[in-house]
């Protein structure tokens, strides 16, 4: 029963909101390379969102693209996500393994970034008086991701119904603190940067002189 | 001021690098000609160079008027038959000149009151006459009068401080500026109330107010509104009460009758230009927030070069041109609030004006405002602006464009094109002139330049419909043949399924 590929995998899980991850939790299935890909398309669907648009729907200026914005909300929020939920599981006697819940979690997100990439699309077709389609492709997406999210967490640390939903409110509080934690040290190390160039233009002027 | 220069010169600078080589040898060639940075805003509102709208023509002092120098004036006004009046402050004295502003016509220093004495002006900061009436009316400042007198100088109305239960006996009346609209009602400015403009009868009765700014929504506005809403009675009279601002320069546009305010206030932006009604009732609320003049303010050697609007004239186009006190600079608008030139700045050179707070009145003349004449109180002279081509070139688009002939507007905003090719209004122009004429793909191209999504939608939803009626034939013959296809294959692979089914039910 259930001997299925990988790519038969992810189509079994998006599919099979609630009880596909307990299938694939069952039969150990899942691939991190499927994550890697997911996660990376994740970044481009977001890219490709404000910078392939139709005209009539483009928010952004030319001008004003930069690409971190975009790294952050993929990939760094993915990791901070993996981290904390992580973290909080297994002190909530969570089940899943950082591997499992990367997995799990990104196969997840397969349609939100889908959802996207059909916007993308529909933005060359539609008028902005059509924008209905648009918000209902978006939020199809968004709903059918937060469901399988939520059945994701459930499966990969066996829990029930409110411990899934209390740890992952716990997680996002925990991903508030990685990324509080990660501005923290990255200023701190702007400073300790900032200090030894002074002190090596110091030495420069000292030599010079 | 440097400062200022240099930030504006190194944006320049990293906006030409990124612009065809054509375009920017094309700004630069022109850019020598100005003693200031001819420049422009774009969508991001960000300072690009942009062509000179106007060049500064001459400067015209007292001596070069066949009179003494001027002292300190405060106001200049051109009338409808094309002769200017210039409140000569410091002399104590009201200039007459001629339409070229070459000589002086008349000096009028003394008047006949109509009780037969003689009268003289002291400190007159504004002048204004009427082109209905034919009379003149002057803001005698320091004697706390406004006088309304003949061409010939004899005064047929004094107006003095009102005795009435509106006006609060406590305060002082010294008329600032002056005019009188369609109707022969007279507005002065006072320096000393938020309420508005003074308004006096035809007979000189005093009204009321009229005109006030609105409060700006601070944050502070909103908290004393909120607990006001729940204090007592008691408490309410002892909290602190929130005054507009007041705005301190005005001009009639003598088409239409509306009257512009400007304020001059450093504390707020709100209400910064109004365009007010016969009622009272500001026509430019919805963007009472807008951003007149400069949109970036410098600071240097710790002065803050934030805009101040001094004064502002409405050309007999409609344009709204604006006198920055600040930077000597003159922002002109077209009637709709769009942003066409920017001329002017500070220095010792023809076009630009002494330093910072010395510039006092604007006027313009002609039908596309030829020509626009900026009083400088510091130096006691007047410059002359007169329009390029290419000004006179973004004028007629303007005009055309603004009218509704979006159609006849394409050949000069082309031309606009041509001279200068950061000016984005022309592509906004061009793309609704295409619209009109049904060439949606054109139109949808310039709208993308312009950075206009709105007009890019409507020429695409139009594209659209078209293409699909071109290609309705192709589309329905591609769903036809791929439902077939489909069906063919999912058949065949049915079929497969069941063949190879049997087989395979081992599992």
């Amino acid at each position: 029963m259930m001997d299925l590929t990988q790519p038969q995998w992810v189509r079994h899980v998006v599919f099979h909101p609630f009880e596909g991850f307990e299938d694939l939790r069952w039969k150990k299935g899942g691939t991190l390379k499927y994550t890697v890909i997911i996660i990376i398309a994740l970044f481009f669907s977001m890219i490709a969102f404000d910078r392939w648009c139709g005209f009539q729907f483009r928010p952004l200026p030319d001008a004003l693209f930069s690409v971190v914005p975009y790294l952050m909300r993929s990939v760094v929020y993915f990791l901070a996500w993996v981290v904390g939920n992580w973290a909080v599981c297994t002190l909530l006697d969570g089940e899943g393994t950082m591997r499992s819940i990367c997995i799990y979690s990104s196969y997840a997100l397969i349609p939100y970034v889908v959802s996207t990439f059909i916007n993308v699309i529909l933005s060359h077709i539609l008028v902005q008086e059509e924008q209905v389609f648009f918000f209902a492709v978006y939020y199809i997406g968004l709903i059918w991701t937060g469901i399988l999210l939520f059945s994701a967490i459930k499966a990969v640390h066996q829990y029930s119904v409110t411990k899934t939903l209390a740890a992952i409110l716990l997680t996002v509080a925990a991903m508030l603190v990685i990324l509080f934690l990660a501005v923290l040290l990255l200023s701190l190390f702007q400073k300790v940067y900032v200090f030894f160039y002074t002190l090596y233009t110091e030495i420069l002027y000292r030599i010079k002189v | 001021m440097k400062q200022h220069h240099n930030f504006l010169r190194r944006q320049c600078a990293a906006i030409l690098c990124s612009f065809a080589a054509a375009a920017s040898a094309l700004s630069l060639s022109v850019r020598a000609d100005e003693h200031y940075d001819v420049y422009n805003y774009n969508r991001l509102g960000e300072a690009i160079p942009s062509q000179a709208g106007y060049l500064a023509e001459r400067t015209v002092s007292g001596t070069d008027l066949g009179t003494a120098a001027l002292s300190n004036p405060q106001d200049l006004f051109r009338d409808s038959d094309g002769c200017f009046y210039l409140a000569d402050t410091g002399n104590q004295r009201i200039l007459k000149i001629d339409r070229d502003f070459s000589r002086v016509l008349h000096v009028y220093d003394r008047f006949t009151m109509p009780d037969g004495s003689s009268t003289t002006l002291k400190t007159p900061k504004g002048v204004f006459r009427s082109p209905d009436t034919g009379l003149l009316y002057i803001a005698d400042t320091d004697n706390s009068r406004a006088l309304v007198c003949t061409e010939d100088g004899s005064v047929v109305q004094e107006i003095t401080k009102p005795d009435s239960a509106l006006y609060d006996a406590q305060l002082t009346f010294l008329p600032q500026k002056i005019l009188c609209d369609r109707a022969g009602n007279i507005y002065i400015i006072l320096s000393n109330t938020t309420k508005g403009a003074a308004m006096f009868s035809s007979d000189g009765e005093f009204i009321g107010y009229y005109g006030a700014n609105a409060v700006a929504r601070t944050a502070k506005v909103l908290a004393d509104h909120f607990w006001n809403a729940i204090a007592s009675e008691e408490e309410r009279r002892h909290s602190t009460r929130t005054a507009p601002t007041a705005f301190d320069n005005f001009d009639l546009d003598t088409e239409k009758g509306f009257i512009f305010t400007s304020t001059s206030s450093e504390i707020s932006d709100t209400d910064t230009v109004k365009k007010v009604n016969p009622e009272g009732y500001n026509l430019f609320g919805y963007m009472s927030d807008y951003k007149w003049g400069d949109l970036f303010s410098a600071w240097y050697s710790g002065t803050s070069y934030k805009t101040k609007i001094i004064d502002l004239d409405i050309g007999a186009d409609g344009s709204i041109n604006c006198l920055d006190q600040k930077t000597g600079r003159v922002f002109q608008y077209d009637k709709e609030a769009n942003l066409l030139f920017i001329m002017g700045g500070t220095g010792d050179q023809t076009g630009t004006f002494s330093a910072s707070g010395n510039v006092s009145a604007i006027e313009t003349a002609g039908d596309r405002c030829e020509q626009i004449y900026v009083l400088d109180a510091g130096k006691g002279t007047v410059t002359v602006f007169a329009e390029t081509t290419f000004g006179r070139t973004v004028h007629e688009a303007t005009a055309l464009y603004n009218g509704g002939y979006y159609e006849e507007a394409l050949a000069p905003w082309e031309e606009v094109l041509r001279r200068d090719g950061n000016y984005r209004r022309a592509y906004l122009g061009i793309a609704s002139a295409y619209y009109n004429m049904g060439r949606y793909k054109d139109s949808m191209d310039y709208a993308k330049k312009a950075d206009a999504s709105r007009s890019y939608n409507r020429a695409f939803e139009r594209y659209r419909a078209e293409w699909l009626r071109a290609h309705l034939n192709g589309i329905l013959l591609g769903i036809a043949v791929l439902t077939a296809a489909g069906l063919l294959f999912r058949r065949y692979r049915r079929r497969r399924q069941k063949g190879s089914g049997k087989g395979g039910a081992a599992e």
